[in-house]
């Protein structure tokens, strides 16, 4: 017969349901069994008899997790707490440098020394706080974060800016304080307070004016992104589908498949999702285009593609602007072989798309034609890229797509 | 039968306390004078310390 013998007693844990401050002496309390007061008396006595129990106190809140400690660890993530530790770890011991220098003599002045502390701290909160979205890795796009998530994110954000600065206005005081200047530069704030008073009393209504028309103009902008995006989507897939099956209505085993496709690819696009068998780099989403022009045009479209890249929002760009250059080159190209040419780099994304066939004037394409002009040049020029398309009548066709990054 | 880590926190922690111990114990015969000048920066290095080897170990 096999026995597991297991300890009775919980493990050493705060409790901060029966505590008073952390909950270290509750939870030690329960831990060995003992009344809670005698272990608070012990911290009284040690704290009296020369300070320790203040300190072993600390130490034991800092160290001994607390009793609700996995459901406290979800919610806070481990590399947001070890950031955290690390910071104010060596804060503290910046700060003991320091009382260390100023116990042995050597020293400036109260007055320079704790303000500068001060706004040092509180820049570091608010440089931190305000390069936070730059240091977002931008290659993989960040899951939507629940509404009480972003909520808490907002209020961190704040609350973190707000110490900041409460911080540095604190330092400045302090020194001004220190200074004997505080009254003088109480005089010159109030009188710069009373003429930004009156000054926003008389452009109020203009400033809310213009504060209203951009932010409704850059609404407006970000509309009609969305819509040439939709729409080159649309062009891109739909539409090509579309007339594919005109093309192909006396198959219509062909027909069917087409349209299932199709449906796949749509539905994933409105849910969000990745493609099904969507590539995940440049070269490989390239090759998959080029295949998938070659399957329904019949036309080869050979692929040389020097260097790779994730299939970040900028190359997924360039993949859609290529795709649509070869879909014309295709179409158009006399069946000629179409050549493609992508050379990529983590700084800089350049792809060629040639044929030999009978070429075209640019500047005779129809405006109303969205091939050219929404899903190859607007889709570029949306993501900070250019095209350049060089053709002319019996020359063959050039659209080169570059991308800096 | 593996070889177990140590725990960075709680050498740390443990360090901490010692050194806090011996300062006490030197106070108490008279060696050093524990004034709170001297165990402020004590007391915050030790904690910053603790908190460090948390914090590290952590990432």
């Amino acid at each position: 017969m096999t026995s597991i013998a297991s300890d009775a007693r919980p493990r050493l844990r705060r409790d901060r349901s029966g505590g008073w401050i952390a909950g270290v002496s509750a939870g030690i309390a329960r831990r060995y069994g003992i009344d809670a007061a005698l272990v608070r008396l012990g911290f009284v006595i040690a704290t009296a008899a020369g300070g320790a129990g203040i300190a072993l106190y600390l130490l034991l809140w800092l160290v001994v997790p607390a009793g609700d400690a996995p459901a406290a660890s979800r919610r806070v993530p481990a590399g947001a707490r070890a950031s955290v530790e690390v910071a104010l770890g060596s804060g503290l011991l910046l700060l003991s440098v320091l009382l260390a220098f100023r116990a042995l003599g050597i020293w400036f002045s109260d007055a320079l020394v704790w303000p500068l502390v001060l706004i040092a701290t509180g820049g570091v909160l608010i440089w931190r706080q305000s390069t936070a979205g730059a240091r977002e890795p931008a290659e993989q796009p960040a899951p939507k974060p629940e509404p009480v998530e972003a909520a808490t994110k907002t209020v961190v954000a704040v609350s973190r800016t707000g110490v900041g600065i409460a911080l540095v206005i604190a330092a400045g005081i302090a020194f001004l304080q220190a200074t004997g200047a505080l009254s003088a530069a109480r005089d010159v704030v109030l009188a710069v307070f009373a003429v930004l008073v009156v000054v926003c009393v008389i452009l109020a209504p203009w400033i809310i004016r213009l504060v209203r028309s951009l932010a409704s103009e850059r609404a407006e902008r970000i509309r009609s992104q969305e819509r040439a995006e939709v729409a080159a989507h649309l062009h891109d897939s739909v539409l090509q589908t579309l007339a594919m099956v005109q093309r192909r209505s006396s198959d219509p085993r062909e027909v069917a498949a087409l349209a299932r496709r199709q449906e796949r690819e749509l539905r994933a696009w409105l849910a969000g999702r990745p493609a099904p068998g969507q590539a995940e780099s440049l070269g490989a989403a390239l090759e998959a285009a080029a295949a998938d022009v070659e399957e329904h045009h019949g036309v080869p479209v050979e692929v040389v593609a020097v260097g790779d890249v994730p299939l970040d929002a900028g190359a997924e760009a360039v993949v859609g602007a290529a795709r649509e250059a070869m879909t014309n080159a295709a179409k158009f190209g006399a069946g000629s072989t179409v050549d493609v040419f992508a050379e990529a780099s983590p700084e800089r994304l350049n792809v060629f798309v040639r044929d030999r066939g009978p070429g075209f004037d640019p500047a005779a394409v129809p405006q109303d034609r969205r091939g050219v002009s929404e899903s190859i040049v607007g889709r570029m020029r949306r993501h900070g890229g250019r095209a350049t398309i060089s053709s002319a009548p019996g020359s063959g066709t050039e659209v080169e797509l570059v991308l800096e990054r | 039968m593996p070889a177990r880590r140590p725990d960075l926190p709680s050498l740390a922690a443990g360090l901490a306390v010692i050194v806090i111990a011996l300062l006490m114990l030197l106070d108490e015969r008279g060696s050093i004078e524990l004034s709170f000048a001297v165990f402020a920066p004590v007391a915050c290095a030790a904690i910053g310390a603790v908190l460090l080897a948390a914090g590290l170990s952590r990432r």
